[in-house]
């Protein structure tokens, strides 16, 4: 058994410690915004804010999640309208959509503990994100334009 | 809301008052006329509340499709953009072809969705005559509303069909008659409008294949052989999977061998203990220097199939006054879209087989579980979802098939996820490549003489004989290496190779390596006869005047011809990708510096023009041209699938890498306006990045680099062996 609290909501689920968040948040939870990439920490695709910081739910384990404030896409803001999701629409980022929600949630956790990045802080915070359609250049607009509150 | 379709009803607007209208075009009626026909099909419904829903039989992968074929359809039926919806039916052969790629969803549905939007309107029209007992010719439809203009009355749309029987059928000549608009006054076509599926693609509400899940459901995992191809299990020990929590059925069939449990770690738990005794096949022995040998081979095969020729290659080589030859490889190249492959499967009581997953041709694989399960097609229903990338991995039913069969034998619905590293391994790759590329040049050094030897593995054999040729050929295996330059004596012999090593359609598919080797080959004729890289190609584009306009663009913009600094230069490349009878004009100018102590490439600037004749959505195209070119830098930089024991060596994105942010260059898009005929975007960008990196690598350092993709320490060893 663990208690997890995911977008201020507390959920009992009956797992082994050790399973991945990810599954946990995907599978038996059903909040499907995190996304399944690579299980290995590689791609991003599955980030989600523990305590405000980004991590890759993949790689953190319900044991290791317990205790803390877990974040999704789903709780980033209740309408959907944190000034980052604002740009990706602004800047029409998305184009299979399938890595975003790994990308909203890394460039959250950068502004909020650097709400001016440079061009290289926004290209260091993100490179850990793959997009394979490669909407890179579009992201690191949007990012720019929530940055400047546009 | 009931239509009934018959063979000689080629498009049928039916509407029962009150309840709604639906328009559908039923272009042929069976999936293998439809493939034949290589024609789209689609529908849209009007509901009394105003709404417009127009259903988008080609995938959601990216490219926006729903979005732009909406604006192609509101265009004709003079809808109001923001009464309009889509949404992406269920597969049905009514449909007809359902398959979605080669960049092919505009040019082939322009015509026929603008028609079709064009008898709805004129159905809505007379609906709305009939209902005020005046003349329909004195009746426009605008903007969701037809008016009377000698009265000034209006109804809506919606309105219409909510009073209104509607029933009234266009014959195939009916609809040519139909007078479409004129670009000049478009309304929506052309113009930039917001893409619908984006809103829920930053919330985490778009449903992909994965995001489904059904009551009872267990989670499956197989346990697949070490070689990709010809591996099979001859013994299986389940005891210690029984022995893990969730554990719910080991799965013993001739086609697969896997377990299911009631969570996904638990499967995965239990197919890990699970000792299984493989035949590897015949193909163990297999690597990248086996089939290299092999291909190296190959290209000498005397009896090579001429796939294009025109002239007399032989006389006029022998006459030419300069001749030369270059080998240009390739390696294997995996898909890596995000979504790993995956799929839930449950039969009802009926029978009927319920397929949940994102697919780009749901008719070949409804076709393909039908015959593999034995049950009638009908009994098929593939439920389509957004895929999570396609990039041609989603034209194949391998995880429908596997699904589906344990399904059947659990008799509850399963969910399969494939992991990364399976993914990857059970891939379908872009053939690696070999190809030698002959000239003769005449004194002045025009070309008179080109053959071109074409050595690779062919996905239309495995597909089978509706997608190989006459010869045995699989034209997507081929394309490009036709170009369009003008040469009077040309052959291009291709050599098909079974490797053992699955292949099949990766995004730019063909022209990826054919103008590598074309449009590197043509830098090197263009040294040899002491001309610009650019004029040279442009003396022989007289057959492709709107290739020469976005050639000429593309230099200018990249500013060709100023100067640089030391170690950095520009290449270029012109291509007619995807199809030579359905080009897509594109031109790019790459800019690059290169690192001579270790051969390191960064790509500095790229430059692209782009033809593609009427843009439908002008930032949709700029998305594709933005996302396609990164897909070839991506591919020409990095991507490198080797082969071992039969199998990939590769096995996740740390070995198997594709372009980050970090190395991601800026990319500068212009589009000529144009009112010709659409063709695609999604691929043709793709293919000029390896040919004018390579072109710039040559530029910078005097070195030719004839293998994608540019690695530095391929680059490296040209620099040294220039020295």
């Amino acid at each position: 058994m663990a208690t997890l609290l995911i977008n201020g909501k507390t959920h009992t689920v009956d797992v082994d410690p050790s399973t991945p968040l990810l599954w946990v948040i995907r599978e038996r939870l059903r909040m499907t915004g995190t996304k399944f990439g690579c299980g290995v920490a590689q791609c991003g695709a599955c980030t989600v804010h523990l305590d405000g910081q980004a991590v890759r739910s993949c790689q953190t384990t319900v044991g290791q999640a317990a205790g803390k404030k877990i974040t999704t896409i789903e709780g980033l803001h209740p309408e959907g309208k944190h000034p980052l999701q604002l740009a990706w629409i602004a800047e029409q980022v998305p184009q299979c959509g399938y890595c975003q929600s790994g990308q909203i949630m890394t460039a959250a956790a950068l502004l909020s503990r650097n709400p001016n990045p440079s061009d290289q802080d926004i290209v260091t915070a993100m490179s850990g994100n793959i997009c394979r359609c490669a909407t890179y250049l579009r992201i690191k607009r949007a990012i720019k334009r929530a940055a400047q509150g546009v | 809301m009931t239509t009934t379709l018959s063979r000689r009803a080629f498009l049928s607007i039916t509407a029962v008052a009150g309840v709604g209208l639906t328009i559908r075009i039923p272009l042929v009626d069976s999936a293998a006329e439809a493939a034949a026909a290589w024609d789209p099909n689609t529908a849209l419904t009007i509901t009394p509340d105003g709404i417009v829903t127009i259903h988008i039989t080609k995938a959601e992968m990216g490219q926006g499709v729903g979005t732009a074929l909406a604006q192609i359809v509101a265009e004709e039926l003079e809808a109001e953009w923001k009464d309009v919806r889509i949404d992406y039916p269920t597969a049905d052969p009514k449909f007809g072809l359902m398959l979605t790629g080669g960049s092919w969803s505009v040019n082939w549905t322009f015509d026929t969705l603008s028609r079709a939007g064009a008898a709805a309107r004129l159905a809505l029209v007379d609906a709305a005559a009939t209902h005020w007992k005046v003349n329909a010719a004195d009746c426009v439809a605008e903007r969701g509303v037809v008016r009377h203009l000698p009265s000034g009355r209006s109804i809506r749309y919606g309105e219409i069909v909510a009073k209104v029987p509607i029933s009234k059928t266009f014959t195939e000549d009916d609809l040519k008659k139909l007078t479409l608009k004129k670009p000049g006054e478009y309304r929506l076509v052309g113009q930039w409008v917001q893409r619908l599926d984006i809103p829920e693609k930053t919330n985490g509400r778009a449903k992909f294949g994965i995001d489904t899940f059904l009551p009872n459901m267990v989670y499956a995992k197989v346990a697949y052989p070490p070689t990709r191809e010809g591996g099979k299990h001859t013994a299986v020990d389940d005891s210690g999977a029984k022995k893990v929590k969730g554990y719910v059925a080991t799965i013993n069939l001739p086609q697969l061998v896997g377990v299911v449990a009631t969570s996904y770690e638990a499967a995965v738990k239990a197919r890990d203990a699970l000792k299984v005794t493989w035949d590897p096949g015949p193909h163990a022995g297999v690597s990248t220097e086996t089939i290299f040998a092999s291909f190296t081979k190959a290209k000498d095969d005397p009896d090579a199939a001429a796939w294009h020729e025109q002239g007399d290659v032989k006389a006029a080589m022998a006459g030419a006054g300069k001749r030369h030859e270059a080998t240009f490889t390739t390696d294997y190249v995996a898909h890596m879209q995000m979504e790993p492959m995956n799929c839930l499967a449950h039969i009802d009581k009926d029978g009927v087989y319920h397929i949940y997953t994102g697919s780009q041709f749901q008719t070949f694989a409804v076709g393909t579980l039908a015959a593999v399960l034995k049950v009638d097609a009908a009994k098929i229903r593939l439920h389509q979802h957004y895929l999570g990338g396609g990039f041609g991995r989603r034209l194949e039913p391998d995880i429908m098939l596997e699904t589906a069969l344990i399904a059947r034998e659990v008799k509850r619905p399963v969910k399969l996820i494939r992991s990364r590293e399976e993914d990857l391994r059970r891939d379908f790759y872009r053939s690696a490549t070999l190809q030698v590329v002959k000239a003769g040049l005449a004194g002045d050094g025009k070309i008179v003489a080109w053959e071109n030897t074409l050595v690779a593995s062919h996905p239309g054999k495995r597909w089978g004989p509706d997608f190989v040729d006459k010869k045995g050929l699989d034209q997507f295996a081929l394309n490009g290496a036709d170009h369009v330059y003008d040469i009077p004596n040309q052959v291009v012999r291709a050599v098909p190779v079974e490797t053992g090593i699955s292949v099949g359609y990766v995004r730019a598919v063909a022209p990826n390596y054919t103008f590598f080797a074309v449009e590197t080959f043509m830098d090197e004729l263009a040294k040899l006869a002491g001309q610009d890289p650019v004029e040279y190609r442009l003396s022989m584009l007289s057959g492709a005047p709107r290739l020469a306009k976005v050639l000429r663009l593309a230099a200018d913009k990249a500013g060709w011809g100023t100067p640089l600094p030391p170690n950095t230069g520009r290449g270029v490349a012109c291509v007619s990708a995807q199809e030579k009878k359905t080009p897509t004009w594109t031109a790019s100018v790459v800019q690059a510096r290169v690192d001579p102590s270790n051969g390191a490439v960064q790509i500095e600037k790229i430059v692209c023009a782009v033809d593609c004749g009427i843009v439908v959505n002008p930032d949709g195209a700029r998305a594709q041209i933005e996302g396609s070119i990164l897909f070839g830098v991506s591919n020409a930089l990095r991507e490198r699938g080797t082969v071992a024991s039969g199998a990939l060596v590769q096995s996740n994105f740390h070995d198997y890498q594709v372009l980050r942010m970090n190395e991601a260059p800026e990319v500068e898009v212009h589009v000529v306006p144009s009112t010709e005929f659409p063709t695609g975007l999604g691929e043709p960008g793709t293919t000029t990045v390896a040919p004018a990196l390579s072109n710039a690598i040559f530029a910078a350092t005097g070195a030719r680099v004839r293998q994608v993709p540019l690695l530095p320490d391929r680059v490296l060893a040209a620099i040294r062996a220039k020295a």
